[in-house]
């Protein structure tokens, strides 16, 4: 079903009631669901699919998801915790991932940035280069 | 032996270990050539997404939580949820000297089968017009070849002068029989080697057409030699209306090299309606508001800055432009072409009436105008062709007027005459546009009267007859009116000693 304006509007003011200093607040998520629930709004399946995919864009910003080949380390991953943190000036986790493909290094993924270091990338550079 | 060291250490540092940073995105829908998009947070306007597959599109819609964008390839492939990253790179096009004789598509790729272009150099498909310093007045003449034209309506280098006219009325015919002469005067001038010489190498845009036109074109162009002057820029009806959009703008920049690098050009877009009707398509499927006619709002613009770019360049070269616009039923009122006519410096009005009276080239003389191009025109065309357009004006006011009765007085006769051939004397056969030395003495002889004893329906006959007579014989004459572009005494006594001796074998051969 496609959103109506009004739904989409809405939706953006749930999440920004969400969104408390900076950061996904689970307690005002609980309130939107819970009010949500109670005044049963218009179009409320839009409604929560949009309410949810702002959400996850913005947590997804919080959280840096280290693709790896290899073995990583704690402190690796602390490390691309702080650089990141730095970078994007809010507290940024980060969280390992194994994925063989990229034969060997990292790619690191914070919100619709990534941060490419590994060998399937730099064979996918070169192969487009040809 | 240091340049096979340099590849090593370049492929080196295209393998270095450094981190490259991608902005990325999901496709959300796929629709019509158009994407929607998540993410993509540092997405510019206009820039360049890479599809997987090896597709690209163009972002043309920011908005808040999406991005939409026209897909510049095989949307078959494509599906929801696949990942797609921005290039940090506006959209660009091959350009230089070795575009020509090519046939490329929008994105400058080569479609002509001949191998891979060899063009050292790339432009941006959008960039903004010169501004108001760089530019210098034109007057410098662009002979179309085309005698109607050249005498009455005439086009400078830098100017953008529209063709405008319903279906099947010889909008193109214009446009190839001006590819062509400039090819001609090119050969002719290259061969001269005049240091000042200036050759106009011309690109074609051909948008929505179908392709047994282009193709037809290009073959026009090829037989007459013209095809080693000229880039073809094809984007066919089948093409996708992303292309369809894109190819004028990837056109104007491979003009825009020419003028840039201190040579002029010739560009014509063949057309500019169906090029609206791609535009008003992309824009739709974006949900951008419509408005009249269901075009987008800024239409206008999309035609403006693509016309803006056609400009002679202080100090540098040139960018002639011929848009083309198709009329329906010779509405010249409808939204398209009073938007292209508000922002070109003149316009050829064909007309359908002539055209099937077989008048052709069907130019209507009271419709059509050239606001820039008589600053341009070269002297000798200005004495011979000056009042031409004045009397052709007063023939179509009295042929209506004689219309309605049989007694006319001798001068009124005499008028109806004198128009009925300076008519017959501007109908020209296509694909084959006049020099202009030839045109100034065939209106040098019309204005002299010589043409007056000759039955209006034999005109066209002794107009070739004379052709061929200043061309056998009297060719250097022709090349002094040529070098000297003026009418001097001695000049005018040499036409008018080869115009007594045609006429008198013109009526001998009778």
């Amino acid at each position: 079903m496609r959103a109506a304006k009004k739904t989409k509007l809405l939706a953006k003011q749930l999440f920004k009631l969400s969104v408390v200093n900076g950061a996904v607040s689970a307690e005002q998520v609980a309130g939107v669901l819970g009010w949500v629930e109670k005044t049963a709004p218009r179009q409320p399946v839009t409604l929560l699919k949009l309410y949810r995919g702002y959400i996850a864009a913005e947590i997804a910003k919080s959280r840096a998801i280290v693709e790896h080949a290899g073995a990583v380390t704690d402190a690796t991953l602390k490390m691309i915790e702080g650089a990141m943190t730095q970078k994007y000036r809010r507290v940024v986790t980060a969280s390992a991932k194994p994925n063989p493909a990229l034969i060997a290094g990292l790619r690191v993924r914070v919100g619709s940035d990534v941060y490419e270091s590994t060998v399937a990338g730099q064979l996918a550079t070169l192969s487009s280069a040809v | 032996m240091s340049n096979v060291i340099e590849q090593i250490e370049s492929q080196i540092a295209k393998l270095s270990s450094k981190a490259v940073k991608k902005n990325t995105g999901t496709i959300r829908t796929v629709a019509d050539g158009v994407a929607k998009l998540d993410g993509l947070s540092d997405v510019m306007y206009n820039e360049m997404v890479q599809f997987p597959g090896g597709a690209i599109g163009i972002a043309l819609n920011l908005e808040e939580d999406e991005v939409g964008c026209v897909v510049l390839g095989d949307v078959a492939q494509l599906k929801e949820g696949d990942e797609v990253a921005t290039t940090g790179k506006l959209l660009s096009v091959p350009v230089g000297k070795a575009l020509l004789g090519r046939v490329v598509d929008a994105l400058g790729r080569p479609v002509d089968g001949k191998g891979p272009i060899d063009a050292k150099e790339t432009y941006p498909v959008e960039k903004i017009a010169p501004g108001i310093m760089v530019r210098k007045s034109v007057n410098q003449p662009l002979f179309t070849g085309i005698m109607a034209i050249d005498s009455m309506i005439p086009i400078g280098r830098g100017q953008r002068e529209l063709i405008i006219g319903d279906r099947g009325t010889g909008k193109t015919t214009i446009c190839i029989d001006t590819i062509i002469n400039q090819a001609r005067i090119n050969k002719v001038g290259l061969a001269s080697g005049a240091k000042d010489f200036r050759p106009v190498y011309s690109i074609y845009v051909a948008v929505g057409q179908k392709q047994s036109n282009v193709v037809r074109t290009i073959a026009a162009l090829e037989a007459a030699g013209a095809l080693e002057y000229t880039v073809i820029v094809s984007a066919p009806a089948a093409d996708n209306p992303a292309n369809q959009y894109l190819a004028p703008f990837s056109g104007a920049a491979i003009g825009e090299w020419f003028m840039e690098n201190g040579m002029d050009a010739l560009i014509v877009y063949d057309d500019l309606s169906k090029h609206a009707v791609a535009y008003r398509q992309i824009s739709l499927i974006l949900k951008r508001p419509s408005g009249r006619e269901a075009y987008p709002g800024d239409v206008f613009y999309l035609h403006s800055r693509l016309l803006e770019r056609a400009a002679r360049l202080d100090g540098k070269g040139s960018l002639t432009a011929l848009p083309v616009i198709e009329t329906q039923a010779g509405d010249v009122s409808a939204y398209i072409p009073t938007n292209v006519i508000s922002i070109t410096d003149g316009q050829i009005f064909l007309e359908t009436d002539l055209f099937n009276q077989g008048i052709r080239p069907a130019v209507s003389v009271g419709l059509s105008v050239s606001r820039v191009g008589s600053s341009a025109q070269i002297k000798v065309t200005k004495q011979v062709g000056g009042k031409l357009k004045g009397e052709l004006a007063q023939f179509r006011e009295l042929a209506a007027f004689a219309q309605f009765g049989s007694d006319l007085d001798a001068k009124t006769k005499a008028q109806l005459d004198r128009g009925a051939r300076i008519v017959e004397l501007f109908k020209q056969p296509q694909l084959n546009p006049l020099a202009i030395e030839m045109q100034a003495a065939i209106l040098w002889a019309l204005q002299k009267n010589y043409f007056d004893s000759i039955d209006t329906k034999q005109v066209v006959a002794a107009a070739n007859s004379l052709k061929d007579y200043l061309t056998t014989r009297k060719a250097d004459l022709l090349a002094s009116i040529r070098n000297e572009a003026k009418l001097s005494d001695a000049i005018e006594a040499g036409l008018k000693a080869s115009a007594d001796e045609w006429k008198a074998t013109f009526a001998a051969k009778k």
